[in-house]
């Protein structure tokens, strides 16, 4: 009987201590470390995930942790797993939260969980730097979210204005059905026909088949002068592989989510280095710019480089990793400015942060925004990504680059396409 | 449209081909042990793996092909033998022993891709050159895979019906108890079962990835509801069937994908199955249900 007791009462405690975990989610300690959650895949068929989440978070809490901290204390990074899938976010998401009472912000959602973890964390009052490209929050009513990187149908657009400067007059598409691939294609299309270029045809690959022959055999029907794409990594092999057997191969657009080792290394081995270096290219979102940011950025890059995909000259002035990167920063000066990880009073501080104003000091580190911070200015943080000037929505558009890849050499930029031109498309 | 029709015939083959080499492997034990081994599709991916070992220690072509129908046949039969079979004498079902295969599966899956460092990795075997006729265009490899599926094919045949030993393996399959009765030296044919079922597999991995030019640790996994399909529709245990079946897939996701678009061609593949056993029933449920017996 009185193991019995016993245990009753240990299981009740046990109970009691998950339970206030639970209620405590969502608000930040404010004792320890500063935890930041990052959503990404780290397993599952997005995996591919996992590398750029590293190139963004690793530096980025480099710097800040190098600086002192937010408020003194460190940053402490807390991965969870979407696997993939937006069901298992969810999960994932409730339990993250439950077991980690130092919640105060939150890097991402991506696509592939936006739908169903913004509206969670929006009402646990986390802010969230998301990496969704979906046009849905283009204009969204959620307090808590912020976007610094375009949405997937300007960089289709800006795809298409690429395309145009270069005078194709007609163009296919192939396109991964997976979510995470579909994204840009929409715009894609929309742009296309705004510029007036031809549409030739329109490939949609099931992943990971073991041949794409006939899908590459009619695109090869159809002539185009170039082709827009984005899929996973082993699929664009395949398909461009044996595309290059059938025929002659084009120059190749891809979107920004296209570059990555996991994309190159099959792509590259499919259709060879030199075809790979000569006809690809991609528009990256971010605009390249050449301020004190950036160096400060590839120099963390660089500090944690044991911790991040080789070759680590791939992250090196990476547009998408500079704007993930940029978006930690702005979330721990916004902590700093309120002086709190609480995320119901710090958001608030993320629009105050990065919008210009008489009489702000520009600062383009961590450290110096810190440091002017703390003697009692306002700031203005520019980040590797350039200005980020959020909209009303919490939307900071800025413009694309377009990057060529010489084999073991960092991107080069070849063009950029501004956000005026993409806006101007829309009419 | 029609010439494109006409060139997916020959797309279709070659897809066939990669098809029915693993077909032939997993229909063969699956006829004779009664375990639908989901874990074929991570032995694949371990004999593409040994053979991209071999591949980036600058060993030459036979050798990678050696090294991926080796690991293809010792892991299949060291499972077999061990893991397999410790289950089967504790008296495991056909479906608890469907769970195992399917754990062995995601141990394999996981574990590659753990040793594999969760990377993709580009597979650069030789393509040959592209050879043209009339519509028809193929690469040197490709020809070379269909001829490997057409002498898979041929062996099996000669081996189950002009050989003693084939003899007594059909007659296992047929009849276990009486074949076990007749004195026939079932482990010896389990052993060859096994082993031949995984050198089929890791040939059918290395096949793959040869041909979509890449690998990571779930290309197996990826490949086997395609190779399955084949199986099950062909009838577990009937090379012939399994041919036939792969030929037919191969042929129908082309010409889909050719005429009505690529997205559509997996969705038509998987469709004839349901039509098949929804048809013909028989061909799935049919062998379970006559001898239920798990011989491993």
């Amino acid at each position: 009987m009185k193991k019995s007791i016993h245990l009753a009462l240990t299981v009740s405690g046990v109970l009691a201590l998950a339970a206030c975990a639970s209620s405590g989610s969502g608000s930040g300690s404010s004792s320890g470390p500063v935890g930041l959650v990052q959503v990404a895949a780290y397993t599952g068929d997005q995996a591919f995930e996992a590398q750029f989440a590293d190139s963004i978070d690793f530096p980025a809490i480099y710097a800040v942790n190098k600086a002192g901290g937010i408020l003194g204390r460190q940053v402490s990074l807390i991965q969870m797993d979407t696997k993939s899938d937006p069901a298992d976010a969810l999960t994932a998401m409730d339990k993250t939260l439950a077991t980690n009472g130092n919640v105060s912000g939150i890097l991402g959602p991506d696509s592939t969980s936006a739908a169903t973890l913004v509206p969670l964390l929006d009402s646990k009052h986390l802010p969230m730097m998301i990496a969704a490209g979906e046009a849905a929050y283009d204009r969204s009513a959620y307090s808590y979210l912020w976007r610094d990187v375009p949405p997937d149908p300007a960089n289709g657009e800006a795809i298409a204005l690429w395309a145009k400067r270069q005078g194709y007059t007609r163009v296919a598409t192939v396109f991964g059905t997976d979510a995470g691939s579909q994204g840009d294609l929409p715009g894609v299309v929309t742009g296309v026909k705004a510029v007036s270029i031809a549409l030739v045809d329109q490939e949609n690959l099931t992943p990971d088949q073991p041949s794409y022959r006939s899908a590459a055999q009619r695109l090869l029907a159809a002539k185009p002068q170039a082709i827009i794409t984005e899929s996973d990594g082993p699929t664009a092999a395949t398909f461009f592989g044996e595309l290059t057997q059938l025929g002659s191969i084009v120059p190749i657009i891809g979107t920004s989510g296209t570059p990555s080792t996991s994309y190159f290394t099959p792509l590259r081995g499919a259709i060879g280095n030199a075809n790979f270096s000569k006809y690809f290219r991609a528009v990256v979102v971010g605009n390249p710019v050449a301020n004190p940011a950036v160096p400060a950025f590839n120099a963390a890059v660089l500090a944690v480089q044991a911790k991040l995909a080789k070759p680590v000259s791939q992250w090196e002035n990476n547009s998408f990793s500079e704007s993930g990167y940029d978006a930690v920063i702005v979330l721990a000066l916004a902590m700093d400015a309120a002086k709190s990880t609480d995320g119901a009073v710090y958001n608030k501080f993320i629009m105050q942060v990065t919008s210009p104003g008489a009489g702000k000091q520009v600062v383009y580190t961590y450290a110096a925004g810190m440091a002017a911070l703390a003697a009692g200015h306002q700031i203005q943080y520019i980040g590797a990504s350039g200005p980020i000037l959020f909209n009303s929505f919490h939307n900071s558009f800025g413009a694309q680059a377009v990057e060529e890849f010489p084999a073991n050499a960092p991107a080069v930029v070849v063009g950029t396409i501004s956000q005026a031109a993409v806006q101007a498309l829309n009419g | 449209m029609g010439e494109l029709a006409v060139q997916a015939i020959g797309f279709g083959i070659v897809t066939a081909a990669l098809i029915a080499i693993g077909a032939m492997g997993f229909t063969l034990q699956f006829g004779l042990t009664n375990v639908l081994n989901i874990s074929y599709g991570g032995v694949m991916t371990a004999g593409a793996f040994a053979a991209l070992l071999a591949e980036e220690a600058h060993l030459p072509v036979a050798i990678a092909v050696l090294s991926a129908i080796a690991a293809g046949a010792l892991l299949t039969w060291l499972l077999g033998r061990t893991l397999f079979a410790f289950y089967a004498r504790r008296g495991a079902g056909l479906f608890e022993m469907v769970m195992v295969t399917l754990a062995v599966s995601l141990i394999l899956q996981y574990g590659i891709d753990a040793a594999a460092r969760e990377q993709i990795y580009r597979f650069s075997f030789p393509q040959g050159a592209s050879l043209h006729w009339g519509w028809f265009t193929v690469t040197v490899t490709q020809l070379a895979l269909v001829a490997v599926a057409a002498v898979v094919f041929a062996g099996i045949e000669v081996l189950l019906r002009g050989t003693r030993l084939g003899k007594a393996l059909r007659a296992m399959a047929d009849q276990p108890r009486l074949a076990r009765t007749c004195g026939i030296p079932t482990g010896k044919i389990v052993n060859v079962v096994w082993l031949l079922s995984g050198a089929l597999a890791g040939l059918a991995g290395l096949a793959y990835v040869i041909n979509s030019l890449t690998i990571d640790a779930s290309v197996g996994t990826e490949f086997l509801p395609l190779v399955l399909a084949a199986a099950i529709l062909g009838r577990a245990g009937s090379t012939r069937g399994a041919l036939l079946a792969a030929l037919l897939l191969g042929l129908v996701t082309e010409e889909v994908s050719a005429l009505g678009g690529a997205a559509y061609a997996t969705v038509a593949g998987f469709g004839i199955l349901a039509i098949v056993l929804a048809t013909r029933p028989a061909a799935l449920a049919g062998q379970a249900a006559a001898k239920p017996e798990i011989t491993v």
